[in-house]
């Protein structure tokens, strides 16, 4: 077998592992990983792919026709979910500017922490390789890191007996049980505040006013002060509401680190698709999600623009939900009308869960088991992902496109040009 | 099989000696073609009162892979949309002014595949990228060993095929690895804290590894020391270390400061202009300042974060990239009333105005480092009109509206001089022989603008654009939107590199080895279906 499996089931899109064929569903190999064993066990075929119209299984081609026929008698469609690979992320976009959509990614408020910090602040960044080759000190702030990207101090090199990294702190979580051995760990348990034990920090390397000082993070401060090359990693999906301040924090810490000596920080997050649409719009258009391109141009707004604020007050009259990884994730419940693009099992969950009422089921692959394609690294790098095996599914960027070719003509009115002004 | 003839128009060709004669330019299946005048045709358009240029190529213009879309993250501002386009924008507003070919000049060897993918989504222009080295840790690492010429010819050579580039780039040679390493100013001839080369050592080695390969377009050098007062002397050094083999210093405007005068910061213009006459193996392009907001876009993380507290707004995203680049994006306001941003106007004016062989000079402004590419109309009747100039030059800073060397400059660039800078240079300096160019067999890609006094206006609309002989801009509006063609350069280099490779790196370029190259298919898709492009190099020897 040979290790040139590329795992889609996280951002960290880990390269080198083998898969064999087994009975129903496919064998890891080279690795523990239980996020991509339960991805593939997720993915296990079971029953042929089936497309569906409020639950009644047709022919693809009666539920794709039945789909654009649906899209076109809404006025503001949602697109949802987003979790695809770059080729669907360009057909959708497409398809937001023909139908004036607006669209979220289904981690949009998780995506929002980081993006609302960048937006104002702006960061400081830095990727695995740089991780692995010079990091020789690694805190985790406020996240285990390896409880949702099980393989992260792996790729950061942490297990290899050259790692340049001298100590690996966790600030504000335990330390996880899946853990390097070789590096000398440090648990500072913090006040169970974050963002106060963030301003502790930064108030001990003397960028934030602050009173009283913790000595274990007045040492953490020692620490990173001495450190010729410290990574602050931090996960966007433990954050809680306002993470984004807790994230300016953070990256205010590593400049001013910057200052003296060398520092970077390290995000956790993007799984899924999301960094790969967030990506993708906006080079198309010039601005993140949370934004719908008309002919009046594109309008950004990353609060009143969210996928679930959108359908709670009822702003939207259609939800097309686009999820091409688990297929345990469902789309939200909502009264709305849905078309729904997933795997082959999501269907079946939907048509189980009594919620195929106003409901268009059509089954795309999944990118890097069913089909080639590209997803962004969680530190940027894109990531070109083989297929795994060939249940001729068709993937995101075909169905969106023959749902485009559908669409009534004159709802083509607005071409990529006028999104372009 | 189409024929279309352009009737009447005044032909502005320097590569084919054409100067403003009023000719026919006919074009059949993406072609120029010579035709008899009375031959048939099946579109016949009247070029009267019209100037008939190729179409516009920029050989230095950000608007592919990571940093360009990092600004455009960071910048949701609609004053800043200007300065930070979409990929659809951009194509449009390039194509709008009669452009049609667009190079990305700092693709990261490590995310050339998200260079690839925003360049092809960037419609109607052909497109290609330098990639950069100089800054990655085997390169450093093989020079400081001192290694063979031709094993760090055959690792440059692979790192173009596997990216599938165009060029090759250096970026602060060593001074983006050394920032990594803490290291903070960097000199020609100062050694990198670590691998204890200089920038000097990476200049010569690249230029001949580039050389060697026989890449069209000679190293692409983003020198030591951009923006830093006086310089001017590293720039000067860096031109020596070619050592008589092609170079093109990109942006030296940014690179042209001498420490003169009561604030310790003055133009050096003139000093470059005569360098440039002594050294006829180095080509230049401007990167000319425009006052207003935009946002810089750079590899060079050490000068960037040495200017991060000049940001406006006070924001910005710096980065280290796999061990092989590194990432600074700043946005950054132009100011008429500041000294030093006058002075930079000038200074990109005056190597314009005083470089006397305008194919070694290419118009560019560094898009968005020193303003956006839609202001190249601006820059033009800048450089086409003395009053014009003068009017500008008086609402500056004071001392510099005193005593800029442009006061006394009279030339007036003409049309021939334009189409030399915007169309013949370019292509002539990346190789491209059917582009930049109107002869028979040339690619059909000719841009008509209605003649007019105002240089702005006219180079603002095109009134026709064709690209590969099919009319995609009418009256200054798009009307067709195709996929832009990939350029990428193969060279030949010795295969036995991959040992050097298995050696130093499970990971080349940041993923598996076995996905590091990019092959053909993969490039199609990644440029959204568009044409492929490959140049066929010619190994040379020193």
């Amino acid at each position: 077998m040979e290790p040139d499996w590329t795992c889609p089931f996280c951002s960290l899109l880990c390269d080198g592992f083998a898969l064999e064929r087994g009975p129903q569903a496919l064998v890891l190999h080279g690795s523990d990983c239980p996020r991509a064993r339960a991805g593939l066990a997720a993915q296990a075929r079971h029953e042929a792919p089936a497309a569906w119209i409020d639950g009644t299984v047709v022919a693809p081609e009666e539920a794709l026709a039945e789909a654009a026929r649906r899209l076109a008698q809404w006025r503001q469609p949602l697109l949802g979910g987003l979790g695809t690979d770059m080729a669907g992320a360009r057909a959708l976009f497409r398809l937001a500017a023909r139908t004036g959509a607006l669209y979220d990614h289904g981690d949009g408020e998780t995506l929002l922490h980081g993006l609302r910090a960048l937006q104002d602040r702006g960061q400081w960044y830095t990727t695995l390789a740089e991780i692995r080759a010079r990091a020789d000190l690694v805190v985790c702030v406020g996240t285990q890191a390896v409880a949702h990207y099980p393989e992260f101090f792996r790729r950061c090199g942490l297990d290899r007996p050259d790692t340049p990294c001298r100590r690996l702190v966790f600030l504000g979580v335990d330390a996880p049980a899946r853990r390097p051995q070789n590096v000398p760990l440090q648990c500072i348990p913090g006040s169970g505040d974050l963002l106060a034990d963030l301003q502790q920090l930064a108030a001990c390397l003397g960028t934030a006013p602050g009173g009283r000082r913790e000595p274990e993070l007045a040492s953490l401060a020692a620490l990173l002060r001495e450190a010729r090359y410290a990574v602050l990693v931090w996960e966007s999906a433990t954050l809680p509401a306002h993470g984004a301040l807790f994230v300016e924090l953070l990256n205010l810490v590593v400049a001013t680190l910057n200052g003296s000596t060398r520092a970077a920080s390290f995000a956790l997050g993007g799984s899924d698709g999301a960094y790969t649409v967030q990506q993708v719009f906006t080079w198309l258009s010039g601005l993140p999600l949370r934004s719908r391109a008309s002919a009046a141009g594109v309008e950004h707004d990353p609060v009143r623009f969210g996928g679930q604020r959108l359908l709670d007050e009822h702003a939207v009259d259609g939800l097309l939900w686009v999820w091409s990884f688990a297929p345990e994730r469902l789309p939200p419940t909502t009264p709305l009308p849905r078309i729904v693009l997933g795997p082959p099992g999501m269907g079946l969950r939907l048509r189980q869960a009594e919620a195929a009422r106003h409901c268009v089921f059509l089954p795309v692959a999944t990118p890097g088991l069913d089909a080639a394609g590209h997803l962004f690294r969680t530190d940027g790098v894109v990531v070109p992902l083989v297929a795994a095996r060939d249940e001729g599914l068709p993937g995101v960027d075909r169905v969106v496109v023959r749902l485009l070719e559908q669409l009534e003509p004159q709802h083509a009115a607005r071409s990529l040009g006028e999104v372009a002004k | 099989m189409s024929t279309r003839r352009l009737r009447g128009g005044r032909v502005f060709d320097p590569a084919n000696g054409v100067n403003g004669e009023v000719r026919d330019i006919a074009m059949r299946d993406g072609r120029i073609v010579a035709l008899e005048a009375r031959e048939p045709v099946d579109e016949e358009i009247d070029a009267g009162g019209c100037i008939v240029l190729a179409g516009g190529i920029d050989l230095h213009s950000h608007i592919g892979g990571g940093k360009v879309n990092l600004a455009r993250l960071l910048l949701p501002q609609q004053e800043c949309r200007v300065c930070s386009p979409g990929t659809l924008a951009t194509g449009l507003r390039y194509a709008e002014m009669g452009y049609t070919s667009v190079f990305e000049p700092a693709m990261a060897a490590s995310n050339a595949r998200h260079a690839h993918m925003e360049m092809g989504d960037v419609p109607i222009v052909d497109h290609g990228a330098y990639v950069m080295l100089g800054n990655d840790e085997l390169f450093l690492e093989l020079l400081s060993r001192g290694s063979e010429p031709q094993r760090l010819r055959d690792y440059v050579g692979w790192v173009v095929h596997a990216t599938k580039a165009l060029g090759v780039k250096v970026v602060n040679p060593a001074g983006i690895s050394a920032f990594k390493f803490n290291q903070r100013r960097l000199d020609v001839d100062e050694p990198h804290v670590h691998w204890q080369v200089t920038p000097r050592q990476v200049i010569t080695a690249l230029a001949r590894a580039v050389h060697e390969l026989g890449l069209a377009h000679p190293l692409h050098i983003h020198a030591s020391n951009l923006g830093v007062a006086g310089n001017i002397a590293s720039t000067l050094a860096t031109m020596e270390a070619l050592e008589g083999l092609p170079g093109h210093l990109t942006h030296v405007q940014f690179h042209c400061y001498g420490a003169e005068g009561p604030r310790k910061f003055s133009s050096a213009a003139l000093a470059l202009a005569e360098a440039l006459d002594a050294h006829p193996n180095c080509s230049i392009d401007i990167g000319q300042v425009l006052f207003g907001q935009t946002v810089t876009a750079s590899g060079d993380t050490m000068r960037q974060h040495a200017n991060a507290d000049l940001a406006h707004p006070r924001k910005g995203i710096l980065g280290d990239i796999e061990c092989d680049s590194g990432c600074g994006v700043l946005p950054f306001r132009y100011r008429e009333q500041s000294y030093v941003n006058a002075l930079q106007w000038s200074i990109g004016l005056e190597l314009f105005l005083q470089v006397r062989d305008p194919w070694r000079v290419v118009l560019t402004t560094d898009h968005p480092n020193g303003a956006p590419f839609t202001s190249y109309p601006h820059l033009m009747r800048l450089l086409m009109d003395k009053s014009f100039r003068d009017e500008q030059l008086a609402r500056l800073h004071p001392e510099v509206a005193a005593e800029s060397a442009l006061k006394q400059i009279t030339r007036e660039l003409t049309l021939n001089e334009i189409a030399i800078m915007t169309r013949a240079a370019p292509a002539r300096l990346l190789g491209l022989r059917d582009r930049g160019h109107l002869g028979a067999g040339a690619a059909a890609d000719v841009a008509v603008y209605r003649e007019q006094g105002d240089a702005e206006a006219m180079f603002s609309r095109a009134a026709w654009l064709f690209k590969d002989g099919e009319a995609v801009v009418r009256e200054g509006r798009v009307v067709a939107t195709p996929v832009g063609a990939t350029h990428f350069a193969e060279p030949v280099f010795d295969a036995g590199v991959q040992r050097l490779l298995d050696d130093y790196s499970d990971r080349p370029l940041g993923v598996h080895k076995r996905y590091a190259v990019i092959g053909h298919d993969e490039l199609c898709s990644c440029c959204n279906g568009g044409r492929l492009l490959p140049s066929a190099c010619a190994a040379r020897s020193v």
